[in-house]
């Protein structure tokens, strides 16, 4: 009879060691009543009150070096973040070179706790075009990926990856646009569309197998325009952890969390939103006008955060668009533009609809976008000085107290 | 109200101190400037106080509903400009008269304080006055109320709504008032509220429309819904107001009227609901002869007019085609006179219904092979079967049967042109140019627009070129088989007005249907080819142009839309010069 009695504790004992011993990765996502889901770091729930990162000072362009700038602006712009509230910045694609780049994940989580959500653009801005049909060009940025993966995924400040950005719009032929024979020989446009969306999404799926064996501590991240091709997604991309938004649409999101839920049922990060702070059609700057719709914005981003009954309930935060300005990017061929903050919008959207009367309806200022301004003529710790301009202020105080409305009763 | 007396007081003061630092020259000038200023301040403000005083005494002693939404309403007007208030986002309105949402909401809190009016009324308006705030404080870029104040009004506009519905039931007027503040406010901001704050707006609509003899209320849903593009909902909730107000013994003739009156509103749908239910009652009772004069009244109001260069009123081609429908059903097609077939077919031209359109012009042809429309509807079938339905055949038949014809109208001298262009895209040159030199023989200097054409179109022979690019690309994309796929149906165009006359500006828009591109601005190349007039577009880039004709007839205007990955669509759109 002891015996009989001692077997279950033994068996519970070691059912309980065993559970103990497989530890919880330490960021994943938990998937909570009514679908909702929530990131957990280090077994705590974590918000992400993120910004994009990438400080090119002025007179410079992308192909800037800046992890090695030795006045290191991740420092100066780390205690700004910090101050802020800010707790995540988004790195579309990391530097050649990996120390430096540690360098700058361990500077920002030690010293201010800031972690790093680290991006790959899977060849989308190769020339001539990516070719996400060819299997050399597949094994060539999975190589790279992989690479990125196992160099950075021990870094105590890594959060997620993100696969990609707005590449999911060139299977619609618009941009960098791509072809495969077999696409070439479908007559239907539509099918054509739809062929290229497999293409991608398969892949896509087959780097984050990859991925997961590779790093079972952090989630992968699907980085996608719109909700564009999310339903051919959810058909071809199923180990895909979460999906990563580029969404511009003025003061809300509209049925944005609803409509990923019904279409590709993931929880969501807005890895890039914002609102330009140029009024093109009164031609000045207009602090007051980013700062409203980014209020607006993150007040969507919170009612649809976990445990909001009000919500949907899917969205893990967002990395705003972007910290500081970026001054080369209206001409980017042209040196001397960077030297200029340009006040001529490059593209046009209604949804951001004070200045949509500017001409031609060229309203999005993409220069002006950051939510601290660089100077022009004063430098601070080596740097441009950095200017937060009201959005800052007006973010900052929304995170300390954010404002949600309760639903009305029935 | 202690408000005017205050400002009046400040006035006087700033006036007096401004007085001192000027010099006595000036002093004088100003000194009646502002003794008038505060005078009609003071009159204003009287004016004022007396209207609230008024108004107030129209509240507390309301008998109705009517009488007292409308005391409120007229509150609102007094203390703010709602005018100035849109939907949707712009340029921010100026600021007209004072915008004094504050003291009306204290004034509200006032009167429920002194238990003067119905609670839930008043909070019904608090939340709609701190709706209208938020909404003016964003217009007109207050920013430092709209950041300092803005949660607490937000707060407002959902705790006070929801104070009225907590009280009153659905058969009460501050309940579906207060659902539908809230419902446009959570429109507004998009947010997740808005999908449930609509279905409980219908639902309480809907029971209001059984249980309560108002009826304003429920109209005044409809048209908030409508003006933001719920069309269908409105509808909904139109038809259960039409119902209420159309009672058995209104007389049809002041059902017409009454559907005229919401036509002239420049509210069609709840115009067209009136006219249903007065055709579905004149149907029963009229004899066909009174009873198609009235179906062809209400069609030609609902069509583009299509002689005389006129458009003005709201068009709504869809409807007019259910209306002529309706007279072809009663009184088969021999009721249509050559007029009333034209307009039809125009109509349909215009909402690019272009094979019904074809089928009417056909039938124009063969019953009324010698009236004042054969020749256009000829050209307009032959550009049909060309461009549209890619047939050369038959649309060079058409063409021939006006080159056929004894004297050169400016259709036929069109015609000669298209032959003698489909001839040169072909490759068949001596024929184009026995067109050509046909037209040119026939138009001398009538048709200077056709003559600079084709001797263009000559240049190209002679110089052994191929048509301009636009044109040949036009041509290439609208005429080969292979190219089918190219359908119309993402890039569209449109003329304004349709039927100019010479010399009159005319403007020409496109606009093209691209799957999202995000930030990626898709720089995008315009096409333009065929009777471009006077004012052809300067550049590659313009999606728009204004322009004018000097000879009548009907023009052709031609579009292709290419991308840097290639040809997104093409289009045609027929301009008729008087």
């Amino acid at each position: 009879m002891r015996k009989i009695y001692w077997i279950p504790l033994f068996l519970v004992l070691v059912f309980a060691t065993g559970m103990a011993s497989v530890p919880k990765p330490k960021v994943y996502i938990k998937k909570l009543k009514g679908n909702h889901y929530q990131l957990i770091v280090e077994r705590k729930p974590y918000i992400v009150k993120g910004v994009c990162y990438t400080p090119i000072p002025i007179g410079q362009n992308h192909e800037y070096d800046w992890w090695s700038d030795p006045y290191k602006p991740w420092i100066v712009d780390g205690k700004l973040m910090q101050e802020m509230g800010v707790n995540t910045i988004r790195l579309y694609q990391a530097h050649d070179n990996p120390e430096e780049v540690k360098k700058v994940i361990r500077d920002l989580y030690e010293l201010y706790g800031i972690r790093t959500i680290l991006g790959h653009w899977l060849g989308f801005w190769e020339y001539p075009c990516p070719f996400y049909g060819d299997k050399d060009f597949q094994e060539r940025i999975k190589k790279e990926v992989l690479e990125m993966v196992n160099t950075y995924k021990d870094e105590p400040g890594i959060l997620l990856w993100i696969l990609g950005n707005e590449n999911n719009y060139s299977c619609l032929g618009q941009v960098n646009p791509w072809s495969t024979d077999e696409i070439d020989k479908e007559p239907n446009p539509q099918t054509q569309k739809f062929m290229r969306a497999k293409i991608y999404y398969s892949y896509v799926n087959d780097l984050t197998r990859e991925i997961h064996k590779a790093d079972p501590n952090h989630p992968v991240a699907l980085g996608n325009g719109e909700l564009v091709g999310l339903d051919v997604a959810n058909q071809f991309c199923p180990d895909i952890d979460l999906v990563a938004c580029i969404i511009y649409r003025g003061k809300t999101f509209g049925n944005l969390f609803n409509s990923v839920k019904a279409t590709f049922d993931r929880p969501v990060l807005l890895s890039e939103f914002g609102a330009d702070a140029y009024d093109a059609y009164l031609k000045k700057e207009d602090q007051n006008m980013q700062a409203f719709f980014l209020e607006s914005q993150w007040r969507q981003i919170y009612e649809n955060l976990a445990n909001n009954k009000e919500g949907a309930g899917n969205c893990l935060g967002g990395t705003v668009f972007e910290w500081t300005d970026e001054w080369w990017k209206h001409d980017q061929n042209n040196p001397e533009s960077w030297k200029v903050h340009d006040t001529e919008s490059n593209w046009s959207n209604g949804s951001y609809y004070f200045d949509i009367q500017a001409p031609k309806n060229m309203n999005m200022n993409e220069e002006w976008f950051g939510i601290v301004a660089l100077s022009e003529d004063q430098k601070e710790f080596g740097l441009d000085k950095r200017i937060p301009r009201k959005a800052y202020y007006v973010i900052r105080e929304f995170w300390k107290r954010p404002n949600l409305k309760k639903r009305n009763k029935r | 109200m202690e408000a005017p007396e205050l400002k009046e007081k400040e006035q006087e003061m700033i006036g007096s101190q401004m007085l001192k630092r000027l010099p006595s020259k000036f002093s004088v000038t100003l000194l009646i400037s502002l003794t008038l200023l505060t005078s009609l301040t003071r009159i204003s403000y009287a004016q004022d106080s007396a209207k609230i005083n008024a108004l107030s005494k129209q509240i507390i002693e309301a008998k109705s509903d009517k009488d007292l939404y409308s005391a409120f309403e007229e509150l609102m007007d007094l203390y703010f400009s709602r005018a100035t208030i849109k939907s949707e986002g712009g340029i921010p309105p100026k600021a007209g008269k004072e915008n004094k949402y504050n003291e009306l909401v204290d004034f509200l809190n006032s009167l429920i304080k002194k238990k003067k009016a119905p609670e839930p009324v008043v909070n019904y308006y608090i939340a709609a006055t701190r709706y209208y705030q938020l909404k003016y404080l964003e217009e007109t870029q207050e920013w430092d109320e709209y950041f300092s104040n803005g949660n607490t009004y937000r707060d407002q506009i959902t705790q006070s709504a929801q104070k009225a519905i907590d009280v009153t039931t659905t058969k009460d007027t501050a309940y579906l008032y207060a659902r539908l503040i809230l419902w446009r406010f959570h429109r507004d901001q998009q947010d997740s509220f808005e999908e449930s704050a609509l279905a409980d707006l219908m639902r309480a609509a809907f029971e209001y429309s059984s249980l309560s003899p108002e009826l304003l209320p429920l109209k005044d849903v409809a048209d908030q819904l409508l003006s933001y593009g719920e069309k269908g909902k409105a509808k909904e909730l139109y038809r259960s107001y039409v119902n209420k107000l159309i009672t058995q013994d209104i007389k049809d003739e002041e059902l017409a009227s009454i559907a005229l009156g919401f036509y002239k509103e420049g509210n069609l749908e709840l115009s067209q609901l009136v006219y249903d239910i007065y055709i579905e009652r004149i149907l029963k009772t009229y004899p066909k002869e009174k009873l198609i004069p009235f179906l062809i009244d209400i069609a030609k109001q609902f069509s583009y007019s299509a002689i005389g260069g006129k458009d003005e009123g709201l068009k709504d081609t869809v409807y007019a085609e259910n209306i002529f429908k309706k007279i072809e059903g009663i009184g088969g097609k021999d009721v249509f006179d050559q007029e009333l077939i034209y307009l039809r077919t125009f109509n349909l031209e215009k909402s690019k219904e272009y094979s019904q359109a074809l089928n009417i012009y056909m039938d124009l042809i063969q019953r009324f092979p010698q009236g004042v429309h054969v020749e256009e509807a000829t050209y307009k079938a032959g550009i049909i079967f060309t461009y549209i339905l890619r047939d050369l055949k038959n649309g060079r038949n058409y063409f021939e049967k006006l080159m056929n014809k004894e004297s050169f109208s400016p259709y036929a001298i069109s015609s000669l042109y298209q032959l003698g262009l489909l001839s040169q895209w072909e490759g068949d040159l001596i024929k184009a140019k026995e067109y050509y030199n046909k037209l040119l023989g026939e138009a001398k200097e009538k048709f200077p627009e056709a003559v600079d054409l084709v001797k263009a179109r000559l240049r190209e022979i002679e110089e052994a070129k191929p048509p301009e690019y636009n044109l040949k690309t036009f041509l290439d994309v609208s005429l080969k088989e292979e190219n089918k796929v190219f359908d119309m149906s993402k890039v569209d165009l449109t003329s304004f007005p349709y039927r100019p006359k010479k010399d009159q500006e005319v403007n020409i828009a496109s606009s093209v249907y691209l799957g999202d591109t995000g930030c990626m601005q898709i720089e995008l190349q315009y096409l333009w080819s065929g009777d471009l007039g006077t004012n052809k577009p300067s550049s590659l880039e313009q999606p728009a142009f204004n322009t004018s004709y000097t000879e009548p007839g009907t023009k052709v205007i031609n579009l292709v839309v290419v991308s840097p990955s290639g040809i997104i669509d093409r289009n045609i759109d027929l301009i008729d010069v008087d």
